[in-house]
């Protein structure tokens, strides 16, 4: 082994001096080997959009159609001037329009009316009256939440029962 | 050698012996050795002549009668076996002074030839329809009619005579620097910039200090994602914490795409796997070597969103699953005018593009 290296160094060294970029015209008596190009196999491989737009291409992805979740039709980066795309929540899995569609909007967090309650709070003793005033509004709203909630409930039924 | 020396010296000698010399033969008292040996080599070469042409001979009339090859090939009951129709090339190249040479690359008989293309992408089709008029448009430069440009000093100044040592040197460098950069032309209609050609490579560090498996893998990641076979390649510098010596471990592996592939492999990372990348802003704006060529990096978390990988992503380790540089190089010969194409055909910069 030790004595493996110094040739292996030796011979990787000599290697590189031979590549030069001058071209030394010489003879050369060694036959060379033409070697057969190496191609792997490609399909034919249809591209959807999500705007529903396709196109096709080679690949050596055997799968006929592709379908893409996010590309640049629905990513920000490529359409900045989008307000649908900006305020967009995570919700790649679905997941979360599900449960809309199930349950309707009223479970949605209300984040600014508790945060402006929450500052309230802070800031004095004097604004307590105004906080508590905010505090009776949030909760007049979630029982407003609740009432809309229970309300709905019954009138998405009638709705549906009309449709049908 | 020797069978061409009769013959050099007859057609040497010939002349001389055929137009009557005007002088006398017998007042020449000076005599060459070359003289008399030319003499001597042109009588025996005349003596080794043939008196007839080897054209004349007559050919008898039964032979010539026997020869139909039409009637010979109708006759045939089975097809000519194929070496006797079909040209096979050489399997090996022994240089241009064989008789036996390989037909070049381009030719369907070559061991060489690559057959295609055999489809238009849709970024050539876009860059021919809409890319390569707006970059035209937009790069154009009105000069009125009888405009002169200015003219430029030249790019590699000579010396001042000061010192004698001057004399035959080459001359001086541009000034502010030795980098002599390209040659910006005007974008007209022929030198619109394109793509040239895209090259991955991925270089792998723990193929030296581990197995040699990572190495495959990235190979497979990298030729599954390109469509083209990579090369490998051995390391240049010496990194002692990585345990990589220069010349002794194959740690990197590049794949060069051109034409159809390059064409095909751009649409799909610019249309389907450069949304996909996590919190990615763009192709920093910086990069770039100058001369019309940009590279960027992709993760190797990022290398699993490409729809070949996606299609069987369980036969890669997933730790082992590498990064690639991806370099697109341009028909451009500044950076300006390649980000200008690569945004048009769709790459997102940020930050301060510098050119």
């Amino acid at each position: 082994m030790s004595l493996s290296t110094p040739l292996r160094r030796s011979a990787a060294t000599t290697a590189r001096v031979q590549t030069s970029t001058t071209f030394i015209c010489s003879q050369c008596r060694h036959a060379t080997l033409l070697r057969r190009p190496k191609r792997p196999y490609q399909f034919t491989q249809l591209i959807t959009l999500t705007d529903g737009s396709t196109f096709t291409h080679r690949t050596s992805s055997p799968a006929p159609i592709y379908r893409t979740t996010r590309d640049t039709r629905n990513a920000l980066l490529w359409n900045p001037s989008s307000n649908k795309l900006k305020n967009i929540e995570d919700d790649e899995a679905g997941r979360l329009a599900a449960f809309r569609a199930k349950f309707g909007r009223i479970w949605d967090a209300n984040t600014p009316v508790n945060e402006d309650a929450d500052n309230k709070d802070g800031e004095s003793a004097e604004s307590k009256k105004a906080a508590a005033a905010a505090e009776a509004a949030a909760a007049q709203e979630e029982e407003d939440n609740l009432l809309d909630l229970i309300s709905s409930f019954g009138q998405e039924e009638q709705g549906s029962k009309k449709k049908n | 050698m020797a069978a061409s020396e009769p013959s050099r010296y007859l057609a040497r000698s010939l002349p001389r012996t055929l137009v009557p010399s005007s002088r006398h033969q017998a007042l020449c008292w000076r005599r060459n050795a070359s003289d008399q040996a030319s003499s001597k080599a042109s009588s025996a070469g005349l003596s080794d002549l043939e008196s007839a042409s080897s054209l004349t001979t007559t050919v008898s009339e039964d032979i010539i009668k026997s020869f139909q090859p039409i009637e010979r090939a109708r006759a045939r009951k089975t097809q000519l076996p194929r070496s006797r129709y079909q040209f096979r090339s050489p399997k090996y190249d022994r240089g241009p002074l064989h008789p036996h040479r390989p037909p070049p690359p381009s030719d369907p008989s070559s061991r060489l030839f690559v057959p295609g293309p055999f489809s238009l992408p849709r970024v050539e089709q876009t860059f021919q329809s809409t890319v390569a008029s707006d970059i035209l448009t937009l790069l154009y430069v009105h000069n009125p009619p009888g405009f002169k440009p200015p003219v430029k000093a030249p790019r590699l100044r000579s010396w001042d005579d000061s010192s004698p040592y001057h004399k035959n040197r080459p001359l001086r460098g541009p000034r502010g620097g030795d980098v002599l950069r390209l040659l910006r032309h005007p974008i007209t209609f022929n030198n619109i910039p394109k793509l040239e050609r895209i090259t991955l490579h991925s270089y792998v560090k723990q193929a030296a200090s581990e197995h040699s498996g990572w190495l495959h893998v990235a190979g497979m990641a990298v030729q599954a994602i390109s469509n083209v076979r990579v090369q490998t390649y051995k390391s240049k510098a010496s990194v002692s914490q990585w345990h990589i010596s220069p010349g002794r471990d194959s740690v990197a592996v590049k794949a060069e795409l051109r034409g159809e592939n390059m064409h095909h492999f751009f649409g799909k990372l610019v249309d389907v796997v450069m949304p996909k990348i996590k919190d990615w802003e763009g192709v920093k704006g910086s990069s770039g070597d100058s001369s019309g060529n940009i590279t960027f990096g992709i993760e190797g978390k990022d290398m699993a969103l490409f729809p070949e990988i996606e299609a069987n992503y369980d036969m890669y380790p997933p730790k082992m699953l590498p990064g690639c540089h991806i370099t697109i190089h341009t028909s451009a010969t500044t950076d300006k005018d390649a980000r200008m194409l690569l945004s048009a055909l769709g790459v997102p910069f940020y930050g301060k593009l510098v050119n």
